[in-house]
């Protein structure tokens, strides 16, 4: 439903003529994410400023208009698709950063891309730890609207545990500082509760973050291995061994074939999967770490063991990591990201709980995850111009994130809930669980203005395959 | 007026629950407790009617050692969750001071840490999952038991030194971590605190951080570093102190003074906020992460001027426990949050009635 010409017009007054964007083959560029499913906004907004978030929430407030948060439009789980209309909020105009080196922190403006910080810091011998695969385009408003990871998060954290204060918008376009610089703040840590929140209880407007300090010395190594479930019996000995890599990722047969015919970075092709590991640290440590572990991988049928000898062999040993999901349309032009959790003992039972998924689908199924959290990220490739494929597609990855929760894990380690599994919710929180998060949503956002339809069971759509098949409302069964 | 509280010890989380529902109905003030530790901590209550104590939920209820999981329940002691994953090589990375006998919920519900701190964060960090109950009977869980989840609101958050005011935390999981293939602990005795300062500078410029650093008011800086052997011993030489018993870290954590004071500021502004306290003072600081404890004296003027160059500093002076006209004259807190009326709406959502730890905390 196209917003009444006064509204649009109460809009431009605020961020200017040209920066809303209403006309119909305008807004199309604004209608999708990374994910699957797509709706158009009624009018898109590029604020530049605070003031602007502020005053564009008020006008949506006083015509109970939705509002979406966007930054990059790079999520994966319908977090910026606007599914009820209303405005999208673009914010990839505020990209302002400021380092601070001695207290090691940066106070950057949502629109600053992931990898343009680190970058920025890096002048200063300081780096931002969480990277998604998508760092080189996504947002940190919207890694902190998220709460995003990456490889580096197995040891580091995700972004929570590096937001240390944000400026956020609420639904009453009121403007909040939570958080801040020092430890153990009086009060609600509001700040925590809000990084994750997905665009539900606030527009994020400024986020002060910490910075780590560069380690000197890392060591990357690529590791062959002739099953997927050898190599997952590799990684929880690396962690029963005692030790936390700063990355430890795997890739599947399928996936390794995909990036060696685009990065030929040397990766071997015949193996059923591998391991890229990483450890940084002084030198000592890593060389200790390193040793230990490629005794650990070679007890359990690694091979074909490659350490990165410079840093150029390391990058191009992390461009096919992180550019894997961008090969795999060397197999299929279409792909559905998937991204689950399980107990990472568990490893090898999900993983080949998702191969026998892909082939009663007879979808191809590439794998390419971060192995040391149990983090899965099952890739279902297909083409959309075969006929009804999207519902096969859905329906696998469907029960692959069943089997995930049936193995005691989470519905997401990083992608957040958004549009694309708020459905599935009650398979692993109880109505209970969901009312508590219902109170504090209603206690920031009464109207339910801010991006509505996501993260809790919508009503309004209904598309749970599975439910009932198996006997579900697993009801915290963890407790 | 505070009369003598019925106390309920309830030994399942339904029954605690339930207790809790009983109580709220009929709209009686509960004050939660653990192993009562921090029973100095927050403002008088202004009504306790019942004593709710968790003690009774004191049971392990899984730890998965491959996946470097546990589960808990609210009342159990940090010493016993030590003693069970210890067993299989790993550790929970909280020391608090006033050892032992802290319950994990009380650990939790105050936001206590202590020196590894500086290595592993705070309880923040590393808890993946929690279950509350709330005032009207219900058991609500947040999180999970995987180490990495974005599935809903982290509610964790607001129950993590929520000091029991939305809810009382009945069991919780936590990552824990394998211990350290290396842990050594060194010292420097100097003449002054100036040269303290400078040394513990020192350590934190180093590129193997310490695990723990920190330092008193007499001048002596201890620290720890965890790691490989070669890297460890790299850093011991480095700095040149003197090696000290394992067992300093333990006699710290029994640190818990009559009247005691938390201050929390920048790290950058540790060193000048302390060096206003009045001469003598004892304290002992952890200069990588911003925070002090200072055992003051009995009375309350010298701790307002502090409260105020810590608040100047953007930070906050907390009692951890004072004298109680102490606490009535100056406030457990200080002054409160720009956001206390966000705090307050959260407050209400959970406990409309008001009857958890009234008094106690800021909402």
């Amino acid at each position: 439903m196209a917003l009444a010409p006064s509204v649009v017009e109460e809009l431009r007054r605020i961020v200017g003529r040209e920066s809303v964007i209403d006309s119909a083959n305008d807004l199309r560029i604004f209608e999708r994410d990374a994910s699957i499913e797509g709706a158009l906004p009624d009018a898109v907004v590029l604020a530049s400023t605070t003031a602007h978030v502020a005053a564009v929430i008020k006008v949506a407030a006083k015509h109970h208009i939705p509002v979406v948060p966007r930054g990059a439009g790079t999520g994966l789980s319908g977090g910026a698709v606007t599914i009820r209309g209303g405005i999208a909020l673009q914010v990839t105009r505020m990209r302002r950063v400021e380092i601070d080196p001695v207290a090691q922190t940066a106070l950057v403006e949502p629109g600053v891309v992931n990898q343009e910080l680190s970058l920025v810091a890096a002048s200063h011998g300081l780096f931002y730890a969480p990277d998604p695969s998508s760092q080189k385009a996504c947002t940190i408003g919207g890694n902190a609207a998220e709460n995003s990871g990456g490889p580096h998060c197995l040891y580091y954290g995700v972004t929570t545990n590096h937001v240390l204060g944000m400026e956020v918008v609420l639904a009453d376009g009121s403007i909040h500082w939570v958080g801040g610089d020092e430890p153990d703040r009086i009060g609600l840590d509001l700040c925590g509760v809000l990084v994750g929140s997905e665009g539900t209880l606030c527009a994020i407007t400024k986020i002060k973050v910490r910075l780590l300090r560069i380690p000197p010395s890392v060591a990357t190594l690529l590791a062959a291995f002739p099953t997927i479930e050898s190599a997952s019996h590799a990684v929880s000995a690396v962690i029963a061994r005692g030790i936390v890599p700063a990355a430890l990722e795997m890739m599947d047969h399928v996936t390794v074939g995909a990036v060696e015919a685009h990065y030929h970075a040397g990766y071997p092709t015949d193996a059923g999967a591998v391991l890229l590991v990483e450890v940084d640290g002084i030198a000592e440590s890593t060389q200790e770490l390193m040793g230990a572990i490629r005794k650990v991988l070679e007890e359990n049928e690694g091979y074909a063991l490659r350490e990165a000898q410079t840093s150029a062999e390391r990058d191009l040993l992390w461009a096919g990591r992180k550019g894997a999901i961008g090969a795999l349309g060397r197999i299929k032009p279409n792909y559905y990201l998937h991204d689950g959790v399980v107990p990472r003992s568990r490893l090898p039972q999900i993983l080949s709980a998702v191969g026998e998924i892909g082939e009663h689908y007879k979808l191809p199924v590439a794998n390419v995850f971060h192995a040391g959290d149990g983090n899965l990220h099952p890739n279902i490739l297909f083409d959309l111009r075969d006929r009804d494929v999207l519902p096969q597609v859905e329906g696998a990855g469907e029960e692959m994130l069943r089997a995930v929760v049936e193995l005691g894990g989470a519905l997401s380690g990083e992608h957040g809930i958004g549009l694309e599994k708020n459905a599935f919710m009650p398979w692993v929180y109880s109505p209970d669980d969901l009312d508590a998060m219902q109170r504090v949503k209603n206690a920031f956002d009464e109207d339910g203005i801010l991006n509505p339809g996501k993260i809790f069971p919508d009503p309004l759509r209904k598309h749970v395959h599975l439910a009932g098949r198996t006997g579900l409302a697993v009801e915290a069964k963890w407790w | 007026m505070v009369t003598a509280p019925v106390v309920e010890k309830p030994s399942t989380a339904e029954e605690l629950a339930r207790r809790l529902r009983e109580a709220a109905e009929s709209g009686s003030a509960v004050v939660p407790v653990g192993g009562g530790k921090a029973a100095g901590m927050g403002g008088p209550p202004l009504r306790c009617d019942v004593e709710l104590q968790t003690t009774g939920l004191d049971r392990v209820l899984e730890h998965s050692q491959a996946d470097m999981v546990v589960s808990v329940e609210a009342g159990i002691t940090l010493e016993a969750i030590q003693a069970e994953l210890a067993r299989a090589g790993q550790f929970l990375p909280l020391d608090p001071f006033n050892s032992p006998g802290h319950t994990i919920g009380g650990l939790l519900a105050t936001g206590w840490t202590g020196p590894l701190r500086q290595r592993f964060g705070s309880a923040r960090d590393f808890l993946i999952g929690i279950r509350v109950a709330l005032p009207d009977g219900r058991l609500a869980s947040a999180g999970g038991r995987v180490v990495k989840n974005v599935s809903g609101y982290d509610l964790m958050k607001l129950h993590l030194g929520g000091m029991g005011s939305l809810g009382v935390i009945v069991a919780a999981s936590f990552k824990v971590f394998p211990r350290p293939l290396h842990d050594v602990t060194v010292e420097k005795l100097n003449d002054s605190i100036d040269e303290a300062w400078d040394a513990a500078a020192r350590a934190l410029e180093l590129p193997l951080l310490p695990a723990a650093l920190e330092l008193f008011s007499d001048g002596r800086v201890l620290a720890r570093f965890f790691g490989s052997t070669d890297a460890v011993n790299r850093m011991v030489s480095e700095l040149g102190w003197i090696q000290a018993d394992l067992s300093a870290w333990g006699d710290h954590s029994r640190s818990a003074p009559e009247s005691w004071a938390r201050i929390a500021v920048p790290r950058s502004e540790l060193r000048r906020v302390i060096s206003g306290l009045p001469p003598g003072a004892h304290w002992w600081a952890s200069p990588g992460i911003g925070i002090a404890h200072w055992s003051f004296d009995g009375g309350s003027e010298d701790v307002r001027g502090a409260r105020a160059a810590a608040e100047a500093a953007h930070g906050s002076l907390v009692l951890m426990a004072a004298r109680p006209d102490v606490t009535a004259t100056l406030g457990a807190w200080g002054t409160p949050p720009a956001t206390l009326e966000l705090m307050t709406r959260i407050k209400r959502a959970f406990d409309p009635a008001g009857i958890l730890n009234p008094g106690r905390f800021v909402v």
